[in-house]
């Protein structure tokens, strides 16, 4: 009773509350072989699912297949015995070609672009590939009202958007606009992943100074003759291209960058990507 | 060494936490191995004061060297002080070209250029941004190193971020960069904070912002949980239309910490209920001024509880839309208004 | 704008409904969670920020047979709401299957007028207050145990015992609101 007093009433019944509790979930613990029990049947039950699952899949690749040659209805008319629901089979397939047909129209450069605010605004995003993978994907609102007004976007200040609506006047040609954009993005986003890949697979060549916007590369690799290091200027003062506008070499030894082979791998440089270009010189061995 | 250098030596290593003393003072580099692995790190921070002075004084170290001590903890630790963000405006035709360099030695010349006395530091910090210590003098003092000012600018963009600037260095700071950057303006960009990151990522936009078209499936997706069947909840369609407009305004995921946000209100009063206040000719003037660890997250927070109501009101919205956190609030019909008028916060 | 009705449906077989309204939609989560686990009969909980009610769930909602108002104290809004809720709220609910529930009570910050205008409130209404901690696990159970209780009776599972009878008993009383200052603390 002392304790009661001390401690308070409602602690007391809280206390008793949950001993009251603990009674109540003692006796299902002695059911635990039955709980198991249900366990396995659902698992049993789950595997036959998956099962069904893989089979309805199988069909349904068989479908595509015979989709994108344009010949469905003859495959499902064999097909018919077999399984009940062959007409949802047959827009599954139809949905899952829609959706590749999309993503190819992304790959394409095509804009996704949905009206928003009541249709007085328009969101369009850009997604941005290098070499067949998808990059970042960039964003911007246009207001409709009166004037074309770009409300709202996520482009990375170092592209300079608004120029880019001037340049391409915005008002009267906003395809132009959208494609000149994209064409800056996309080369940014070439250049920065060629940039990220050098620093990945090349472990000897040191990037010793690069921009936010990658249009400036300076790297440093050995030469393998005479083992002497040579600086690497790369310029890409061309902002819609992720290709080099000027590569110049630099190296103690002054005769390196004339000779006809360095030469031959200055023009390499300009003509493809500098991951893929180091990557020749490294297996030719001209550097290291 | 002076007595200044001794100073400022004293100041920096009070900063630095004594957690980070001993990377950072190998980031210096000042010190010799055997001199590092002296100092015993145990000890008092005042002990350990004295006793990286005395080895200092050792080596003979000037204030310049002091100074890339000072640096290198203000590049790990930016949080210490105020920042503000200036914009630049009007690139010139060279502007997107700038390179470190040139930048360096321009912004350099240029402000010797305006102020005798100055003592500048440039450093590229590694991901492209510079930063600039500058510590000033005048044409009679030489340059005072106790009150540097701080510069931190991303080279292709139009943003600047500085702290420590008095009024006084103000225009000469701008004009150098001005000069140094090929724009033609510079302004107030009317966003600052004490976590500098927060700030640049607010203004390049470097947080996950959301758009309507954005991913559509994957919100659908993690929106709809495996439903309870005994627990259903009346208003979902509500609640998830809230939910996505304030992620639309706000943005997803974890967002930059901006810590205040100030309304300078100017305008006429109205309030149909109060008749005295909504009849004064002057208009009514106040200050209005939101505080939170995150704001931007507490501003999601109230909109998707319904708390604030959605759409989100403008002048809540133009936080993250037009990155700052300072609004003047006039009534519309005034020349220098930038908002509309104010709703009732 | 439909008035909920606690008779217009018929009751089925060993369940009961809750409505827990919530303009924070916090603790309602937990709460629901807590009240769900481990009963012995089948409760449905239906979570909502404000009455009335959407008209489109009319259908598919099963007959309510407690409303709980959540009232987090620390916040004026919260109670403005429930105030304006209440109004879409049968008078037959009055009758003992009405309760309010208070969070954040021990928080020093809250104005003691905010307690005593919701204590007016619940004797106004003829319904019963409760006390909750909604911040730690033991708090949510508890409260999720005495809201079932009090569900079980309501919902007619008690023989011997109405809602209204139990009300009688429970109802937050004007008289108690000045005299209750020496009530024993909570620890």
């Amino acid at each position: 009773m002392d304790t009661v007093l001390s401690k308070g009433v409602f602690s007391h019944f809280g206390l008793l509350e949950v001993q009251a509790r603990n009674r109540l979930i003692r006796p299902q613990q002695s059911s635990r072989v039955k709980e198991l029990k249900a366990e396995v049947a659902a698992l049993k039950i789950k595997r036959e699912q998956l099962k069904a699952e893989i089979q309805t899949h199988k069909t349904l690749q068989k479908l595509r297949l015979s989709v994108d040659k344009q010949s469905i209805d003859k495959e499902v008319e064999e097909m018919e015995e077999e399984f009940a629901d062959t007409e949802l089979l047959k827009l599954m397939a139809k949905h899952s070609h829609i959706k590749d047909l999309i993503y190819a129209h992304h790959l394409l450069g095509g804009y996704n672009i949905i009206k928003t605010n009541n249709d007085k605004a328009v969101c369009v995003s850009l997604a941005t590939a290098y070499e067949g993978f998808y990059l970042d994907t960039y964003n911007l609102e246009i207001d409709l009202r009166s004037v074309l007004r770009i409300s709202h976007h996520n482009i990375p200040p170092f592209i300079p958007l608004n120029s880019l609506a001037e340049q391409s006047n915005i008002q009267t040609d906003v395809k132009a606009f959208l494609e000149l954009l994209s064409l800056h993005l996309n080369a940014y986003a070439g250049r920065k992943q060629q940039l990220k890949l050098v620093k990945e697979q090349f472990k000897s060549v040191e990037v010793m100074e690069s921009n936010t916007l990658c249009t400036l590369l300076v790297l440093m690799f050995t030469a393998s003759t005479k083992r002497t290091p040579v600086l690497c200027t790369l310029d890409y003062s061309d902002h819609t291209k992720s290709l080099p506008t000027r590569v110049l070499f630099e190296c103690e030894d002054s005769d390196l960058p004339n000779s006809p082979e360095w030469k031959e791998h200055c023009s390499l440089l300009m003509e493809t990507p500098v991951h893929k270009a180091l990557m020749i010189l490294r297996n030719v061995g001209d550097i290291i | 060494m002076d007595d200044k250098s001794k100073q400022l030596l004293q100041r920096v290593i009070r900063r630095i936490p004594i957690q980070t003393l001993k990377a950072t003072l190998e980031k210096w580099g000042r010190l010799t191995a055997a001199q590092q692995q002296s100092i015993d790190f145990t000890q008092s921070k005042r002990a350990l004061t004295d006793t990286v002075i005395d080895i200092c004084e050792e080596n003979q170290l000037s204030m310049k060297h002091i100074t890339e001590l000072e640096m290198i903890n203000v590049i790990d630790s930016p949080n210490q002080s105020m920042w503000h963000a200036l914009q630049l405006i009007d690139p010139g035709d060279d502007a997107q070209t700038v390179e470190f360099i040139q930048f360096k030695k321009q912004f350099k010349s240029h402000l010797v250029e305006l102020v005798r006395h100055v003592s500048i530091k440039i450093k590229k910090h590694t991901d492209e941004a510079i930063w600039i210590r500058i510590a000033w003098g005048d044409s009679y003092t030489r340059p005072n190193h106790m009150k540097p000012t701080y510069a931190v600018h991303h080279l292709q963009t139009p943003y600047v971020f500085v702290t420590t600037l008095t009024s006084k260095q103000k225009p000469l700071l701008s004009q150098a960069l001005l000069l140094s950057t090929q724009y033609q303006t510079i302004k107030e960009a009317n966003l600052s904070g004490r976590k500098l990151t927060a700030i640049r990522d607010l203004l390049m936009k470097q947080y996950q912002q959301m758009f309507p078209n954005s991913f559509p499936s994957l919100l659908t997706e993690t929106k709809e949980n495996v439903p309870d069947p005994h627990k259903v909840h009346e208003q979902a369609g509500t609640a998830s239309t809230r939910g996505r407009l304030a992620c639309e305004t706000f943005g997803r995921g974890a967002l930059p910490q901006i810590e205040t946000t100030v309304y300078k209100l100017d305008t006429k009063y109205k309030d149909p209920t109060n008749q005295t206040m909504s009849e004064r000719s002057r208009p009514f003037k106040c200050v209005v001024k939101f505080e939170s660890k995150n704001l931007l997250e507490s501003l999601r927070h109230c909109a998707t509880s319904g708390i604030v109501s959605t759409p989100v009101a403008q002048l809540l919205s133009s936080i993250p839309k037009k990155g700052r956190n300072f609004f003047y609030v006039t009534d519309t019909d005034a020349a220098s208004s930038s908002q509309r008028p104010a709703s009732q916060v | 704008m439909s008035i909920l009705k606690p008779f217009n449906k018929l009751p089925s077989l060993n369940s009961a409904s809750i409505l827990l309204v919530e303009n924070e939609e916090q603790f309602q989560q937990s709460l629901a969670e807590a009240i769900v686990k481990d009963t012995d009969f089948t409760v449905n909980v239906r979570l909502a920020k404000y009455l009335p009610l959407p008209i489109e769930n009319e259908e598919t909602r099963p007959r309510i047979d407690l409303v709980v108002f959540i009232i987090n104290l620390t916040s004026e809004l919260s109670l403005k709401s429930t105030e304006t809720s209440l109004k879409y709220l049968d008078p037959a609910y009055f009758l003992g299957k009405v309760c309010f529930m208070v969070t954040s009570a021990r928080v020093s910050s809250v104005p003691v007028e905010r307690l005593d205008a919701v204590r007016k409130l619940a004797a106004f209404n003829h319904s019963a207050l409760l006390f909750a901690e909604d911040q730690t696990p033991d708090g949510v159970t508890m409260a999720a145990d005495r809201l079932k209780t009090i569900l079980k009776v309501s919902a007619g599972h008690v023989p011997m015992a109405t809602a209204l009878y139990l009300s009688s008993l429970t109802q937050c009383t004007q008289c108690t609101v000045p005299t209750d200052i020496d009530q024993p603390s909570f620890n």
